[in-house]
């Protein structure tokens, strides 16, 4: 079944954009927005990777990431602590990811200029729901 | 689930119970939806399968995804022969239906599923195009100006938020496209997923099947005007449609047998079937091998044209080498007819001009005409022409005066023709 | 040494996510509710609700990196890092500071056309208080704006 729960999944549509912070092997943290996080199975979520930025070499670096996901109906909240397992360039995660990207890229103009460059595998390794966080009416 | 109980306290258990009970409640409504689905699904199957009428198919499909699946809006896009677009073929749930409205293969969510033939669910678009909309604009202010274009207005939703596309394929080939969408953001899940992709197996293989029922029927109605090279080129799309009224300068060709009506007169029924069954055997396959039209033929007489439904460059040339052939292939057929006791020789006459063509009938008959004073230049030639002679009008002297020898002749005067119409001998096709 | 914009920015409507890390590099994120920057602009104090505040505490004192991510909702983006200084919990002012943060982005949302059913979850849910403020001093700060320019430094 995995650490993922189902009920996670509508957080993982990007709806509204996740956040995640990675750390450089000099110790310097760096917390940024991202779009969305895709589910690969109950234990794996990837990150699309279509520029090299300050995540992308801090995780070539040192692999462990959190991230922070809401639900866009619900609101609960999760933070997910990964590590990055892998990098894929082809495949059925990538080709999946990379469809997404390339419809809505088209949809602006802007196909062949904003695309995957490569899908960036975690492993799962805690999932805690932050509902402690919300202000419940 | 993994807290240690204690067995011995009651509101431990009592909070175990209950916490156990949402999850038993929650399984069942997966489960009783994912039951209901599996029925659904049977049901449509069995509807999809049980006609081959193409609009019927596509109603069924649809309508299952509103009534029966609670979609909303979805669409049928079926795959054009040509293979670089989609067209819109059937929606339900837009209020305006948009069909004929079509997608380019790699444009948009239903683009990119027909390109790829794969699955696509996105339950983000507003975001997703936000976003790039962000970057597009920085990229342009920076002075990086992105080459594309976005595409022309996609059919749907003008705002759709989710959508989830699928091909239709059959042995990997595509069908078509079926899409379901929504104003909500993440609106579709993975059973929706799951359920679609069945259905969608269904409706590809019906769909397919009535499009072919579909074309092999208009094949047979169309190659009775046309050799089956175009009749199959008209069902591929490669030609227009030619029962649509249209206007074309053609070259048309009229034929008819000299001495048929003083034969037709005085011999056997049978003998006179004879005749006819063999001149147009031997007629009609000249007429193919040229890739003429055959517009009708009337006992003895036939009308051919050449540029239409499917433009040639040498619409001229074609009918003066056709009508060369016919005259020679004739020969040894009017020897024999002569030598039965017949007197009968081919006329033929040729002419170049505008024609209005398309569909003359009703409802249940419809035939492939052409109207215009060409074919009446065609046929009074052609009544002017002797037994084995092939008179041409003058307007094609520069198309064939390269390939054929010609002999001018006086202006004839002719039926319906206020001034004489200057005309010429087509005597022989020159050696190639 | 904070740019001007980045100034406004940080007492806008800008969502608002800290990051630290532990001893191992494993990093935690939590979000902000308000922040203000003092006089000297260079030292940043930032709102955090204390249920959250435990994890990054415990990195902040064990090695004091810290980083603090903002954006706008039309995906204007800084990033500050820097070295923690201090922490206390909130006090009267800070509350209302954060009231006055909350409301901002609470109208920003409704006015580039989130529904109230989503403006209101969204930027009303998040718990601030009780609160912990953790002071920080900026040294590095870069543009995260997505696209062209993307991790320039700024200062």
């Amino acid at each position: 079944m995995g650490l993922l729960p189902d009920e996670i999944k509508a957080a993982m549509q990007g709806v509204i954009p996740s956040h995640v912070v990675t750390c450089a092997a000099d110790g310097t943290p760096n917390a940024s927005a991202i779009s969305q996080v895709y589910y690969v199975d109950g234990d794996h979520v990837a990150l699309s990777h279509q520029f090299f930025n300050k995540t992308k070499r801090n995780l070539a670096e040192n692999p462990h990431a959190m991230v922070w996901l809401i639900h866009p109906e619900t609101f609960d909240t999760w933070d997910l602590e990964l590590v990055l397992d892998h990098s894929e360039t082809s495949g059925p995660v990538f080709d999946a990811m990379d469809m997404q990207i390339e419809a809505i890229a088209s949809m602006v103009g802007m196909k062949g200029i904003f695309k995957l460059k490569a899908a960036d595998i975690f492993r799962v390794i805690s999932v805690v729901k932050t509902s402690g966080e919300r202000i419940r009416r | 689930m993994t807290a240690a109980a204690d067995d011995q306290d009651p509101h431990v258990l009592r909070e175990l119970i209950a916490r156990s009970q949402e999850t038993i409640d929650r399984l069942n409504l997966d489960l009783a939806r994912r039951t209901n689905d599996v029925r659904i699904i049977q049901q449509i199957s069995s509807e999809i399968t049980s006609t081959l009428d193409l609009d019927e198919v596509l109603g069924i499909v649809l309508g299952a995804m509103e009534r029966v699946l609670g979609f909303q809006h979805s669409m049928l896009l079926l795959a054009e022969p040509a293979g670089d677009t989609v067209v819109v073929a059937a929606t339900r749930g837009y209020g305006r239906p948009s069909t004929d409205a079509r997608v380019r293969i790699g444009d948009g969510v239903i683009g990119v599923v027909a390109e790829r033939k794969a699955l696509m669910r996105v339950g983000n678009i507003g975001t997703s195009l936000r976003y790039l909309q962000a970057i597009r604009a920085r990229m342009q202010a920076a002075g990086q100006a992105p080459a594309g274009e976005a595409p022309a207005a996609l059919p749907g939703l003008p705002d759709a938020q989710s959508q989830l596309a699928l091909p239709l394929l059959v042995k990997d080939r595509l069908v078509g496209v079926l899409v379901v969408e929504s104003a909500k953001p993440n609106a579709f899940d993975d059973l929706d997923e799951v359920v679609l992709r069945i259905v969608g197996n269904q409706a590809a293989t019906a769909i397919d099947n009535a499009r072919t029922y579909r074309m092999v029927d208009q094949l047979g109605r169309l190659k009775r005007f046309f050799s089956p090279h175009l009749a199959e080129l008209i069902i591929r799309g490669g030609a227009d449609d030619p029962l649509k009224t249209h206007r074309r300068e053609v070259t048309v060709v009229f034929l008819d047998l000299r001495g048929f009506t003083a034969f037709a007169e005085t011999a056997e029924p049978e003998e006179v079937m004879g005749v006819l069954r063999e001149y147009h055997a031997e007629m009609g396959k000249l007429i193919l091998a040229h890739e003429g039209t055959l517009e009708r033929f009337t006992g003895d007489g036939m009308m051919i044209f050449f540029n239409d439904p499917l433009p040639v460059p040498d619409a001229g040339r074609r009918a003066a080498r056709m009508s060369a052939e016919m005259q020679e292939r004739v020969s040894p057929l009017t020897a024999k007819w002569r030598r039965l006791g017949y007197e009968l020789g081919l006329g033929i006459g040729i002419a170049k001009g505008f024609a209005t063509i398309g569909g003359i009938g009703f409802e249940g008959r419809w035939d492939y005409g052409a109207i215009g004073t060409v074919t009446n230049l065609a046929a009074r030639l052609c009544g002017e022409a002797k037994g084995g002679e092939i008179l041409v009008s003058t307007r094609l002297a520069g198309e064939i005066e390269d390939i054929a020898e010609t002999e001018e002749l006086a202006p004839l005067t002719l039926k319906g023709f206020a001034r004489p119409v200057p005309a010429m001998k087509l005597v022989r096709l020159k050696p190639a | 040494m904070i740019p001007d914009r980045v100034f406004e920015v940080l007492h806008g409507p800008a969502y608002m996510q800290i990051g630290t890390r532990d001893a191992a590099l494993r990093p935690s994120h939590t979000l902000a509710v308000g922040a203000v920057v003092h006089d000297d602009r260079e030292t940043v104090t930032v709102f955090v609700p204390t249920a959250r505040a435990r994890r990054i505490l415990a990195d902040l004192e064990s090695n004091g990196r810290v980083a603090l991510g903002i954006a706008l909702v039309s995906h204007e983006a800084y990033q500050l890092k820097g070295s923690y200084l201090s922490t206390r919990p909130t006090d009267a002012s800070d509350l209302a500071r954060q009231e006055t943060y909350r409301k901002a982005l609470l109208d920003d949302a409704l006015r580039v056309g989130y529904p109230d059913e989503i403006a209101r979850p969204l930027t009303q849910g998040f718990a601030y208080t009780p609160g912990t403020a953790i002071t920080f001093r900026a040294e590095q700060v870069f543009l995260q704006t997505p696209g062209p320019g993307a991790g320039t430094p700024l200062a």
